[in-house]
Formats: C-alpha cells, sequence, structure tokens
C-alpha cells in the first residue's frame, strides 16, 4: 500500500510540473503581458522600462526555471494585477468554490441515488419514463442559460431563493470563529441553491442514469438472483446486496467529478456573482497574470489528484477484487 | 519468413477476416435495428438528426434571408412579423433584426460541423495515442498516459479558455481546443483494449504470418476495438456542442458574425429578463434536442454492444 | 373544522416568513447598495485605473479641490488655489482641522508626500494618477511651505493641470510609511468621509461613514457582472442603484414600478479612428483613408442617430468632433446619413465600384465588451459600410489581453473603434488625445499641421475668451479633414431604485454623497 501511494505521489508530481509548463507556455506565447501595467499614456521606453522591472525582457526558459525554483522555495510569485502573493489570493477564492462544489456534488449524489434507484426498481414504468427523461433533459441545458432562468423565476418572480452572491462558512470556520461560521450556514445554504443546481444540474442527471444502469446491471446478476431465489425480502435483496455493489462505479466518477464540476464553476460564478476561484481565474488568464493562473492551476490539480488517490484508495476498500497493480489506468 | 510471403499472406487473411466481417455485419445490422424499434426512443432520435443533418447541408438554400443582414428597425421583432421587401420572420429577428429562423439553419451546419469535427479531432488523436500506449507499452505508455494525466488535472474548462484566449475566436481554432479536450478518454479505452487484444490469437497469427506493426495496429486490432468508442463518440458530441455554448457565453465562441446555436443562446441572455423568449427558446430547443437525441443514440448504441462487449472478455 | 386549516395558514405564513426573511436580507434604513459591473483590483492609490475602482477610492481619498457634476472646479481639502508668476507652481491652502482615518491631523506634509510618494520610481506604481494626470501636467515635485500651504510644481504652464490635479487621491503619510506596499494596497487610510470597513474580492467592498458628507452610514458595493442578475437583484429590490444597465433591459426595468432608468448623455466620445500610419497603409483599405475625400465620404454612411435610437435606446445628436457639445464648436453641423452622397464622394475620389460591386476592402479592428452595446454597434457600422460598396475586413478582439496592446503600440488596423474619455469642464481636456503628433493617444497618426501647430499658442493663451478663436479653427480642421469617423457620445444608463434619490452624472463618476433615502 506505502508503495503504491508513494509511486503514485512520484507520478503526481510529473504531472504538476507538467501543468505548469502547459500553462506558463501558453499565456506567455499568446502576448506580453507588459501592456496591462503600464498606463494608457506611457512611452516606448517607459514600457520597455516596465518589461525589463517585470523580468518579461528574459528568455523564456529562464523566467520558466527562476519561476520553478520560487516554487520549489513555497514562493509563488506576486499577482501582478494585484500586487499581492499570488497563493494567498487563490487560497482566499477557495472556500467560496469548495462551498459551491461540495455542495452540487452532495446534492447531485443524494437526488441522484434515490432517483436512479427508483427508475431502475420500476423500470418501464411511467416512474421510470419521468425520471429518464428528466435526466437527459438535465443533461442537454447550457449551465448558463439554467442559471438565468433559475435567477429569473425563483428569485425574481416567485423569490424563493437569493438571487446573487455568497455568505462565507468554510472561511470564518478556518480562522477559527466556529459560531459566526455556524450562525452564516442557514444562509450559506440559501445561497447555495440556486448556483449550486445550475453547476450540478448535469452531474445529477448523469449520475441518476449511471446509478439507474449499474444497478439495472446487478439486479440482473447471479447472486442477486441466487438471494432471490432463496426467497429472501425484496427490500433486503435491493439495498443489501444490489445497492451496494452498484454504489461501485458512482464511487469511481467522484474523483473526476471534482474536475467536472469545476468546469461548469467559471459560468456560474460570473452568473450568480459568486466569489469563486473560477471567476477570479479567468479573469487572471485574461489579463496574462500569470503567477495567478499559476497558483490556482497547481492548487486545483493538486486537489484533483489528491481526491483522485483517495477515490482510488476508498475503491479498493469497497471492492476487495480490485488489485492495486496498476491503479485504473 | 521473406517480405514476399508476409506481404502474400497479409491480404489473405485480410480476405478470410473481411468475408466474416462482412456477414457480421450484415446480422449485426439486423440486430440493431430490431433493438432500436424495440426501443422506440432511438427512432426518433434517428430522425431528429437526419432532419437536423437535411438542415444543415439544405437549410441555407431554403433560408428566407442573409444570415448576416441587418435591419435595425426590425430588430427584436416577434415571431410571424413581416420583414422587409415581403419577407416574413417566421421565428422572429435578433438583436440586430437578423432572422432567427435563417441563422438557425445556417447554424445547424455550423454547430454539427464542430461537434462532429471536434470529436474526430481527438478521437483521432486519442485512439492513435491509445492504440501506441497500449501496443508499445513500457515508457510510450508511461509518456502517453502521463500526457492524459496532466490534462485530466487541468480543469477542461480552463485549459480551452487560455488556449482560446491565446488563440483568439474562430471555428477551427474551438474545434481544436474541444477535440484536445476529448483526446484522453478515446486514448483510455483505447489502450486498455488494446492491451488484452495484444495477446489474442488472431493477433498473434498475424505476428506469425509476418505482418507488420503498423498493419497489425490499424488493420488487425483497430476495427476490433472501434465499435465502444461510438458510444463515447455520440455522447461527446453532446457535451462538445453544450462546451460551445458555454465558451460562446464566456465571448470566446466563434466570432459574432457566424452564427451557432450556442453563440445565438448566449446572445439571448441579455433579452431574457425583457421577455424576449424567442431569441433563447429556438436555439435553445435545437441544442436541447440535438443533444437529447445523440444521448438518446449513445444510450442505444451502448445496450446494443453490450452484450458483445461482454462477450469478449 | 376549523382549526386544521388554520394551523395549516399559519405553517404557511411562517414558511413564508422565514423564506422572505432569509432570501430578501432586511433593508436596513442606514445602507446603500450599488451593483458594479465590472470588478475592482486595488486601493493602492498610485494603480487605481479604472473607473469604478476611482469611483469607491473618491470616497475614501478626497481630493485638494474636486469636479461637481457640472465641470466646475470647486473646493475640497483645499480652499484656494493660486499660481505662481510663471504659471507652473500650483500653491494650494488647507481647510483647517483635517484629519486622517488612522486619527492624525491632516496637513500640507500628507499632501506632499502622497504627491511625491505616487511619482516616485521605486514604488513603479503603474495607475492613472502617475501615469496619465503626472504625465499629462509634467510633474515635478511637491512640498510643504507649512502646515497648510503645499506647493505643486510642474514643467510648463499648462491650462487644464487645475483639473487634472483634482483626480489625485491624496494619503496619510504617517500611515503609509509604516505599510508595505502589499499592506497598502487593500488597506487604504485616507481623508474622505467613508473608510474602509471589508472587501471582499469578487464579491463586495463594503465602506464606513466616518465623517460628514454623505446620508448613509453604510455603502455596500457589489460586484455583480452578468446584467440580467444585476437588473434582477435591482428589481428585486436588493440592490439600490446598479451601472451599466444594458438597453434592452431598459424597458423591464422601467415596467417593474420598483426602479426606474437613469439615461445620461455620457461623456465618451465614441469613435472610428482611421490610422493613418506607415504600417497601416500596407494593411486593406490603408491606402484608401490616407485621402481625406475618403474620409469625409464615410461620414456619410453611417446613420448614427439610427445607430442611437435601436441600439443604445436613446435619441442623440451625432458628434461634430472631440470635443463634448457645451464646449464644441457651434457652428458645425453633424454629418448626415446619406449613402448616396457616400458613394458619389467614394466615385469622385477614385474608388469605383468593381465588377463585384465593392470599392475596396478595409480592415476595421475593435475590443470586444467594453463600451455599451459594442459588438452590436460595430456588427452595424460594418453593415453601413458594406452597403457604400466596402468590403470590410471585421476583427473583433478581446479586450484587455489583444486590443490594448495593440492601442499602447498605435498599431491597429486601417479603421479601429475606440471610446475615449472625455470632461465637460475644458474643451482642450477632450483635445488633449492629440496633442501632439506622437503622443501615445494619437492612435490615428494624424498629422496635419493646421491642428498641431496651434498647440503653442493655446497654452500661451491668457484666457478663455483668448483660445476659444483658436479651439474653433482647429475643430473645423478636424470635422472636414479629421482622423475621426465620428460616431456619438456614449450614453450611460443607470438603474435607480424607487427606495433611493440619486442623480446620475454625465462624467461616469457615481458618487453618493448626496443620495439619500426617498420619503
Amino acid at each position: 500500500m506505502g508503495a503504491y501511494v508513494l509511486r503514485r505521489l512520484i507520478q503526481s508530481v510529473v504531472v504538476v510540473i507538467g501543468v505548469t509548463l502547459v500553462s506558463f507556455l501558453a499565456l506567455q506565447i499568446g502576448g506580453d503581458p507588459t501592456y496591462l501595467f503600464v498606463s494608457e499614456r506611457a512611452s516606448l521606453e517607459e514600457i520597455e522600462a516596465a518589461r525589463r522591472a517585470l523580468g518579461f525582457d528574459r528568455p523564456l526558459h529562464v523566467q520558466y526555471l527562476s519561476f520553478v525554483g520560487d516554487l520549489v522555495r513555497g514562493d509563488f510569485g506576486q499577482s501582478l494585477s494585484y500586487r499581492q502573493p499570488a497563493m494567498g489570493i487563490v487560497l482566499e477564492a477557495l472556500p467560496a468554490t469548495i462551498e459551491l462544489t461540495l455542495f452540487s456534488m452532495l446534492m447531485a449524489l443524494s437526488l441522484a441515488i434515490p432517483l436512479g434507484v427508483l427508475a431502475a426498481i420500476n423500470r418501464g414504468t411511467a416512474w421510470d419514463g419521468s425520471v429518464t427523461t428528466f435526466a437527459m433533459l438535465g443533461q442537454s441545458i447550457p449551465n448558463f442559460w439554467l442559471g438565468i432562468m433559475m435567477i429569473l423565476v425563483f428569485g425574481l418572480y416567485l423569490r424563493w431563493f437569493p438571487i446573487s452572491g455568497h455568505v462565507p462558512f468554510l472561511t470564518p470556520l478556518i480562522a477559527g470563529d466556529v459560531g459566526t461560521a455556524f450562525g452564516n450556514l442557514p444562509r450559506t445554504l440559501f445561497h447555495l441553491v440556486l448556483p449550486g443546481l445550475a453547476v450540478g444540474t448535469y452531474s445529477l442527471a448523469r449520475n441518476t442514469r449511471l446509478v439507474r444502469s449499474s444497478l439495472l446491471e446487478v439486479l440482473e446478476e447471479d447472486y442477486v438472483r441466487t438471494a432471490r431465489s432463496k426467497g429472501l425480502p425484496e427490500k433486503r435483496v435491493l439495498f443489501h446486496h444490489a445497492l451496494r455493489n452498484a454504489w461501485l462505479p458512482v464511487v469511481t466518477v467522484i474523483g473526476l467529478e471534482f474536475g467536472f464540476l469545476l468546469g461548469g464553476v467559471v459560468v456560474v460564478e460570473t452568473v450568480f456573482s459568486y466569489p469563486g476561484i473560477g471567476r477570479l481565474l479567468f479573469a487572471a488568464i485574461n489579463q496574462r497574470d500569470i503567477p495567478l493562473v499559476q497558483a490556482g492551476v497547481i492548487l486545483l490539480a493538486g486537489i484533483f489528484i489528491i481526491l483522485n488517490l483517495l477515490v482510488d484508495l476508498i475503491y479498493v476498500r469497497l471492492d476487495p477484487r480490485m488489485k492495486l497493480a496498476g491503479g485504473r489506468g | 519468413m521473406s517480405e514476399h510471403g508476409g506481404v502474400g499472406a497479409g491480404p489473405r487473411t485480410d480476405a478470410l477476416l473481411a468475408a466474416s466481417r462482412e456477414s457480421d455485419f450484415r446480422r449485426e445490422l439486423r440486430r440493431a435495428a430490431r433493438v432500436m424499434v424495440d426501443a422506440r426512443w432511438p427512432v426518433f432520435a434517428v430522425i431528429f438528426l437526419f432532419l437536423t443533418a437535411l438542415a444543415a447541408i439544405f437549410g441555407p438554400l431554403v433560408a428566407p434571408f442573409d444570415p448576416n443582414r441587418q435591419n435595425l428597425v426590425l430588430r427584436l421583432a416577434d415571431p410571424m412579423t413581416t420583414g422587409p421587401d415581403g419577407g416574413v420572420f417566421w421565428l422572429g429577428s435578433d438583436a440586430l433584426g437578423r432572422d432567427v429562423l435563417t441563422r438557425l439553419l445556417y447554424g445547424a451546419r455550423i454547430s454539427l460541423t464542430v461537434g462532429i469535427a471536434a470529436i474526430s479531432v481527438g478521437g483521432t488523436i486519442g485512439i492513435i495515442a491509445g492504440l501506441m500506449a497500449g501496443y508499445f507499452g513500457g515508457w510510450v505508455d508511461d509518456v502517453v498516459m502521463r500526457l492524459g494525466d496532466i490534462q485530466l488535472a487541468f480543469p477542461f474548462i480552463l485549459l480551452a479558455i487560455m488556449f482560446l484566449v491565446v488563440l483568439g475566436a474562430g471555428v477551427w481554432n474551438l474545434v481544436l481546443v474541444l477535440g484536445i479536450g476529448q483526446w484522453v478518454t478515446y486514448a483510455r479505452i483505447v489502450r486498455a483494449d488494446t492491451l488484452s487484444l495484444r495477446e489474442k490469437e488472431f493477433v498473434e497469427a498475424a505476428r506469425a504470418l509476418g505482418d507488420s506493426t503498423p498493419s497489425i495496429i490499424f488493420r488487425t486490432i483497430l476495427p476490433n476495438i472501434l465499435a465502444p468508442l461510438t458510444v463515447i463518440a455520440s455522447f461527446n458530441v453532446a457535451s462538445v456542442i453544450l462546451s460551445e455554448a458555454a465558451l460562446s457565453f464566456l465571448g470566446l465562441g466563434v466570432p459574432p458574425s457566424v452564427p451557432t446555436w450556442g453563440s445565438m443562446l448566449a446572445e439571448s441572455r441579455d433579452t431574457l429578463v425583457a421577455n424576449k423568449w424567442w431569441l433563447a427558446v429556438f436555439p435553445g430547443v435545437a441544442i436541447m434536442l440535438t443533444v437529447l437525441s445523440f444521448n438518446i443514440l449513445g444510450d442505444w448504441l451502448r445496450d446494443f454492444l453490450d452484450p458483445r462487449l461482454r462477450e469478449r472478455t | 373544522m376549523n382549526h386544521m386549516p388554520m394551523r395549516i395558514r399559519s405553517g404557511v405564513c411562517l414558511l413564508a416568513l422565514t423564506l422572505t426573511v432569509a432570501g430578501c436580507a432586511q433593508r436596513d434604513e442606514n445602507t446603500i447598495v450599488v451593483g458594479l459591473s465590472a470588478d475592482i483590483t486595488t486601493f493602492e492609490p498610485g494603480m487605481i485605473s479604472s473607473r469604478d475602482n476611482a469611483n469607491i477610492a473618491r470616497h475614501i481619498f478626497a481630493g485638494l479641490f474636486s469636479l461637481d457634476a457640472d465641470g466646475q472646479h470647486v473646493p475640497d481639502l483645499a480652499h484656494t488655489l493660486e499660481l505662481t508668476d510663471d504659471g507652473t507652481g500650483y500653491v494650494y491652502t488647507l481647510r483647517e482641522g483635517l484629519t486622517c482615518h488612522d486619527g492624525e491631523p491632516l496637513t500640507a506634509e500628507d499632501v506632499a508626500y502622497t504627491f511625491n510618494r505616487i511619482a516616485d520610481p521605486a514604488n513603479r506604481f503603474t495607475g492613472n494618477s502617475p501615469g496619465f494626470v503626472f504625465t499629462s501636467i509634467g510633474f515635478q515635485n511637491a512640498e510643504a511651505l507649512d502646515d497648510l500651504r503645499v506647493q505643486i510644481n510642474i514643467a510648463r504652464k499648462n491650462p487644464i493641470a487645475f483639473g487634472l490635479i483634482t483626480e489625485i487621491y491624496v494619503h496619510c503619510k504617517d500611515s503609509y510609511e509604516r505599510m508595505s506596499l502589499d499592506e497598502a494596497a487593500s488597506n487604504p487610510i485616507g481623508s474622505g468621509p467613508y473608510r474602509l470597513a471589508s472587501w471582499t474580492r469578487g464579491s463586495e467592498v463594503v465602506l464606513e461613514k466616518v465623517k460628514d458628507r454623505g446620508n448613509f452610514q453604510r455603502i455596500v458595493w457589489r460586484i455583480i457582472p452578468e446584467a440580467s442578475t444585476r437588473t434582477a437583484e435591482l428589481v428585486a429590490g436588493n440592490v439600490d442603484i446598479i451601472t451599466n444597465v444594458v438597453p434592452e433591459q431598459i424597458e423591464a426595468i422601467e415596467a417593474s414600478g420598483r426602479a426606474e432608468v437613469h439615461a445620461v448623455s455620457g461623456t465618451r466620445r465614441m469613435y472610428l479612428g482611421f490610422n493613418l500610419s506607415e504600417a497601416s497603409r500596407q494593411m486593406p483599405g490603408g491606402e484608401a483613408i490616407q485621402d481625406p475625400a475618403v474620409r469625409r465620404a464615410l461620414q456619410y454612411a453611417v446613420d448614427v442617430p439610427t445607430i442611437c435610437r435601436q441600439l443604445l435606446s436613446v435619441e442623440c445628436q451625432r458628434a461634430t468632433g472631440p470635443v463634448n457639445p457645451p464646449n464644441a464648436n457651434p457652428n458645425l453641423t453633424p454629418y448626415p446619413f446619406d449613402p448616396a452622397m457616400a458613394e458619389r464622394l467614394l466615385d469622385e475620389a477614385g474608388w469605383e465600384r468593381g465588377d463585384d460591386g465593392i470599392r475596396f476592402s478595409i480592415r476595421l479592428q475593435a475590443g470586444r465588451g467594453r463600451y455599451v452595446n459594442d459588438v452590436n454597434v460595430i456588427l452595424a457600422i460594418t453593415q453601413y459600410l458594406e452597403d457604400v460598396g466596402l468590403d470590410v475586413e471585421l476583427e473583433l478582439l478581446e479586450w484587455a489581453s489583444v486590443y490594448t496592446p495593440l492601442l499602447r503600440e498605435r498599431s491597429m488596423g486601417p479603421l479601429f473603434f475606440l471610446g475615449s474619455g472625455g470632461g465637460l469642464w475644458s474643451p482642450i481636456y477632450d483635445m488633449t488625445d492629440l496633442a501632439d503628433v506622437d503622443s501615445g493617444t494619437n492612435y490615428t497618426h494624424w498629422d496635419d499641421p493646421r491642428w498641431f501647430s496651434r498647440w503653442a499658442e493655446l497654452s500661451e493663451a491668457e484666457t478663455a475668451e483668448e483660445r476659444r478663436p483658436v479651439i474653433d479653427e482647429m475643430l473645423q480642421v478636424f470635422y472636414d479633414d479629421g482622423p475621426w469617423l465620428h460616431l456619438y457620445f456614449q450614453p450611460d444608463f443607470y438603474g435607480v431604485s424607487n427606495r433611493v434619490d440619486w442623480e446620475a452624472r454625465r462624467d461616469e463618476r457615481v458618487y453618493l454623497f448626496d443620495a439619500r433615502l426617498r420619503l
């Protein structure tokens, strides 16, 4: 087990270096960021001086190596547009995004499992039909459109939920202010409903179908048939034998799900005026704020890698048939 | 074995394989049709996609207007409004007075092209990378898989934004970026299948007969692993169309004079609150039905291919 | 029988109540909420450059003087301004008893410190103050003459320096000397009526009143980038004022009965520039536009009033030059929309339609997402130009990272779309874009001596009356043979809730000192 984890961690370092290299090259080749840091009326000499001061006149490999050197020392550099330590800014925006992704993931799973089960055990009935139709629709609506429609319907006309904004829960919690954190919690959740739905609907739909189809498959397996033929009550067959195994494919996707949900976050954070990392990085890319982009990308890649490692380990626990040999390839 | 033998043996085995594949193919096709009719929905999906394809190919011929012809005075006109020269805006006009129906028809062409081209780009890269990784193993495998890991560790949307900001908006840049976003899925599946096929008798046989490595990879192994990829491909066309819409929303899609369903929907966002429903509903429904059809088709393909996949393992 | 429905009803009420309370936070009488479209990046006075950022900063940092809504130069921290005899020393006398947010008294020393700190090359500041104001006035240094008098020295006489100096944010020496640049970026210590209470990046800025001017104890600036969301928050009553209302949403806001739209004719001058440089000459259309007759012909091709009415939802009068209306040359009439005239003039200039109906191709570049309805406006202009026989190669570029560098290097295509911030307080301020053939803002590389040779006369003239005839002659040249295809002064749309009384200004400044609750 230890050796396996160690090997995965070494692979992860390679991956993180690759991620920084890709983003560094993409942004550097894309254009000279100097212009964003000089006044509109600066002369060409002033621009040249600023370029030297910012270090953009050095050859690319020198810039990259000096960046990696700083990185090894734990220095992620200064954000060019905010003029503050890049990692600090990213970490400030991270809790809000974690709240959003976690909320939508939990929502997607907690609704997907009962819906999927409902559809599977009532295969071919109206229940199955409506759940499947809903899942199909959920997978074909662009999230920004869903977001704006929900704002208009649930926020403006029905007034059930707040339209935009964010009430922090994790930030005070991390700061040790437990009272404020839990005092905020109801409002935090309330503000998360609409953006959470906008981010999570696609996953909800996809997972519903996944649960349904994997449960249907398991219900056909020999051991379930055996259990049934032994005269065990249907409920017991379902929960004790079938569901436990139907879980597995769902667990597998959780790790990938995080990366996937983050994809929706950029758009949804913009629609709901939600102060998260997606909007921050989108703006940073537009402004060629390379240190900020790098810090964000490294952080996200790190979370993604650790999450997937954990998922793999949990997977092994759940399914002893699985061997650790090659990971999931 | 001499070169001649090798070359001579290749076509012979190929012909045999092809013959058996041929009858297999007919049988499969019949089964496919049967499964489809049984399931009902896939029939509708195929019909809808067929009509959409017709619209994409012939739509511009029957479109009532020029897709970029503006008419500022008749902007945001309701559906069925009579336009200039007696033409009718059947589905209304947009913020610049362009005909929504015409743009929808032209949009079908571009949206489908983008979807299918992106899948082709991603599929080609992924299949080749997966075949190499699976067949050669060793460092080739390591490099391909690590590249895949790097890409997966990067939220795709950030990667796409980064490259589109750098490359600029444009249909082909979009195809490239969306295609590159897909390759890892294909590569992983192809690699796993190739690994399991590499040691199978018919591959060993081809090798023993002296077929060249490219011939083994592309003519012996590839045809046997294509089927499950069609499932992934049909799901992916759906997600590519949605990604295109999301990137248009962020201002990174196609140039604004080029109509796509995604960009039309993105343009409608400011008028939603003003109740100009037709700007959102028509492209929205077009996207929804197309995505739905591809998803249904993918489901059906998977159900249909599943027993065979099981037989093989 | 009666009990059940009662209980159900009260249950529903309770549910509704919790939902409402949680959904629409109780509106506090002492708080005003403003929804902005763009994020802000810094509170470092030397780095502030965007309009939204400057608007918030102005509530924290006062200026020596300020410009009121009518463009009048009015006292603020200082009550008088005197010029030295040679016109290069500006002596300001401060009001007595001023204090900083850190509790220290605000003296002439703080003001001198402010100016010198912003200009200090070691700080590498690139905001509006060092990058535009100081370079425009040729800032030399500042010194405290005594506790209340401070002298700002500039390189040469300048008729608009007094106005530009109003844009400097006065801050406090003791606090800033203690802070690192990092700390200063998020801890503004100013001298204005409000101080920064909290700042959540990408979300909101909260200001708290510390001294007089201003009717609200708290101002909350919320960053809401998506236009529909901004409008929804306004109509739902959670936000009192929003900026950048999209023209398409004006009707919806007005119809809600809960808010209205204030449309003001802004001072930002929107134009299509003709780039006359050698590099642009090599591009499609670059040769044709060298001829003033071609430029004049194209003025007739674009229907500006229709663009305003249809795409910007306002009636506008087309611009006649770079200067905002009250100060413009009153004898000039806007070019009418007359495509036949445009075609005739193009024929006469030797650019007749070819067999394919095309006279010449021309590249048109524009940034996107920066100005009101810019993409639609530029698409409409493209159509008008194509209607008179041009083949337009439109390039819509990402604003910050692609279009801005082109602007800075003055290397746009032969036609480019731009809006340049203007003012009401001086015609010269509006003309300064083209103060010199080589100035960074002469994006057109226009070099007509009938315009550029007159600047010396302007700075020598003693009074506005002496300058006026020179200005009018220059504007006539600009109108006839200038490098701009004149469009309009950008209208600005603000959504204002019925809850508050607030007047939108024409110069994009959002100041809330006089905003009050409606009774």
